[in-house]
């Protein structure tokens, strides 16, 4: 799946609503409203990163940071409890969406293990260390919705992910690698000398979190949103021990929706 | 849209390095420099990850120096610098990291005058332990002081230290450079290249060449200046004549050139032969080259290199069966020997061995097997 396909696959999902939508027959949508449904379909940004919380203490400096553009596109449907304007109800639907990052961090003796071929390598590195971050995921977040008025809606909840593409990859450079532990052999790469890795085959392919927003109507069918989205579990298997510390996927969802 | 990107760019930045911790205290635990108060050394000091040599001049009393160290910033080391000690046997001393959560002990030793055997039977090894558990042989002949009757040990040098990066648990025998039975006289040294897997072609290191010499491996070199890992040399107090030993050597099958675009950063050459290479080197120590290297140990225009004694290109093509070699020092137009020099042992000595010539540059036949013993090296 590429961002072709999550395109088309994202139009589908929109003309069908749309379909649906301008249907004349008194159809299943203006049903729904009766029932007290409400459908959105949105589009919007991803941009955060994918980090260890707290930042370990390794952690000396962060060089360089790119957000990458992450596109994402999906549909909320809404159920208010109370048909009569009742300030609650529950939201759900889906998106696919794009989460990545590039980093360039400074570290201080951060230990690694490397499983490859079944031997080990294991060190601690001082130096640099660029991260390519880039996973391409099918969202279900289920949220509790509150209607502050007539404009402002918030919502929180949990969120569901499976993750069909998956990337993380990268380069160690100009630093040294101690073997084993700070008092073994010193190996230093200068210049060109750099070690690669990648590490995309052992990210998770399903992660789950919580989601919190809110959501401004600007007219009567156009609203803007922001979500954060905080992944609450580690973005590698738990079988891969090389990163030693947990990292977590933190994004902020910035978009806007069509109300229909 | 823009605005709004960079915004949110900085603002996790921000986020991000605002919550960077305070600096941990330093972990490690070196002697990053050794001085001799007083104008002692011959060399500068070989400072290896835990072993220091200090070769100092012939006249120098060793029974009370004080060396003086630099260390890991914060590091303290015991007993202190400037601590007189008598250095006719190797010293010890403990570096203690800055966090005080690591220590590491030093054996540091002082040589002087002729150092070194003339005659090497590679009878003698200590296994060495790798990061993980594994171990590689180091090869050593101690040698005792006619005049002096001072005892020194001389470690061979080889790549095995960098091999063992890569080699995790494996025993010495799955390494390029290791002792083995079935020698001329007893047991040999045995040189195979090597395949370094995933980890070396991660590092452009796709092969790792059986090596053995006189001098110093350099691991901290090994990675980003390679051919500056291999320090090639040890004063040397006699005037060669002739090189000799014997060897068996058979190439591997297919000969494999570096490529960095290559899968598994090789590419095959077909119809190419891989070669040994032994060879012995006499040479000038001078300030800006104390040590030949692998860029620099044949140079036809090395002005240091005064006499080389090689084995014949045909004889690097391979010999099934014990091999004897017996190869003059060819010294070259216009070398001399300076009375003086000699006496101040400015003059080194390095032998070399490899089982694949292109070793350095990481290019060769996996599998090339090169067995060498009984080396002598025949003065006047």
């Amino acid at each position: 799946m590429n961002i072709r396909n999550l395109i088309s696959a994202a139009i589908l999902t929109l003309s069908s609503l749309l379909a649906a939508a301008q249907s004349d027959r008194p159809g299943d949508i203006a049903k729904s409203i009766i029932l007290g449904l409400e459908y959105e379909i949105n589009a919007g940004i991803n941009i955060g990163g994918a980090s260890p919380l707290p930042l370990p203490a390794e952690i000396r400096e962060i060089n360089s940071y790119s957000p990458h553009l992450n596109l994402s596109i999906g549909t909320t449907v809404t159920k208010w409890f109370d048909e009569n304007g009742g300030n609650w109800g529950v939201a759900s639907g889906f998106r696919f969406e794009t989460k990545g990052m590039e980093t360039d961090a400074t570290v201080k003796n951060y230990g690694m293990t490397i499983i490859q071929d079944g031997k080990e390598m294991s060190g601690k590195w001082t130096g640099r260390v660029r991260t390519k971050y880039h996973t391409q995921q099918l969202t279900i977040p289920i949220t509790a919705v509150y209607r502050i008025n007539n404009r402002w809606k918030v919502n929180f909840g949990p969120y569901l992910a499976y993750a069909f593409s998956n990337e993380f990859d990268g380069h160690v450079y100009d630093g040294y690698l101690r073997e084993g532990d700070p008092t073994g052999n010193k190996v230093s790469f200068e210049g060109d000398a750099r070690a690669t890795y990648d590490f995309g085959d052992e990210l998770r392919k399903f992660q789950w979190g919580v989601q919190a927003g809110g959501t401004w109507r600007v007219f009567n069918r156009l609203s803007v949103n922001a979500n954060l989205t905080w992944g609450l579990n580690d973005i590698f298997n738990k079988s891969f021990k090389t990163v030693t510390f947990h990292m977590y996927p933190i994004y902020l969802n910035a978009g806007f929706s069509y109300v229909f | 849209m823009k605005a709004i990107n960079w915004l949110m760019t900085f603002a996790m930045v921000l986020a991000v390095t605002s919550c960077i911790k305070k600096e941990p205290l330093n972990a490690e635990c070196d002697i990053v420099a050794v001085a001799l108060p007083g104008d002692l050394l011959n060399r500068t000091p070989i400072i290896e990850n835990d072993r220091v040599t200090l070769i100092v001049k012939n006249h120098v009393n060793i029974t009370d120096l004080a060396p003086e160290f630099e260390l890991t910033p914060g590091a303290t080391i015991a007993p202190p610098s400037g601590t007189k000690r008598d250095f006719t046997e190797p010293q010890t001393y403990v570096v203690t990291s800055e966090d005080g959560e690591w220590t590491k002990a030093y054996t540091i030793s002082v040589q002087r005058n002729n150092a070194i055997n003339l005659k090497y039977g590679f009878e003698d090894v200590k296994v060495t332990k790798s990061a993980q558990g594994g171990g590689y042989d180091v090869f050593f002949d101690v040698n005792i002081n006619e005049t002096t009757h001072q005892r020194d040990t001389m470690f061979w040098a080889s790549g095995n230290s960098g091999f063992a990066m890569t080699n995790g648990k494996g025993a010495p025998d799955t390494y390029p450079t290791f002792q083995t039975d079935g020698g001329h006289i007893g047991k040999c040294a045995c040189l195979i290249t090597r395949t370094t897997g995933v980890w070396g072609a991660m590092v452009n290191k796709p092969i790792a060449a059986g090596n053995l010499f006189i001098g110093k491996f350099d691991l901290n070199n090994a990675i980003a200046k390679p051919l500056e890992a291999t320090k090639f040399g040890t004063p040397f107090f006699n005037v060669p004549r002739y090189f000799s030993g014997y060897f068996k050597y058979t190439p591997g099958e297919i000969y494999q050139q570096f490529n960095p675009d290559a899968p598994g950063k090789l590419e095959a050459i077909p119809g190419k032969k891989d070669e040994c290479n032994i060879y012995a080197v006499y040479f000038e120590s001078t300030a800006d080259m104390e040590y030949l290297n692998g860029a620099n140990v044949l140079s036809d225009d090395n002005p240091n290199i005064i006499a080389v004694a090689r084995i014949s290109e045909e004889m690097r093509k391979g010999a099934s069966d014990w091999t004897y070699f017996h190869v003059p020092f060819v010294f070259r137009e216009g070398a001399t020997i300076d009375a003086d020099k000699f006496e101040d042992g400015r003059y080194s000595i390095a032998v070399v061995m490899t089982s694949s010539i292109d070793g350095d540059y990481f290019s060769g036949a996996i599998g090339s097997i090169l067995f060498v013993d009984e080396l002598e090296i025949i003065c006047l």
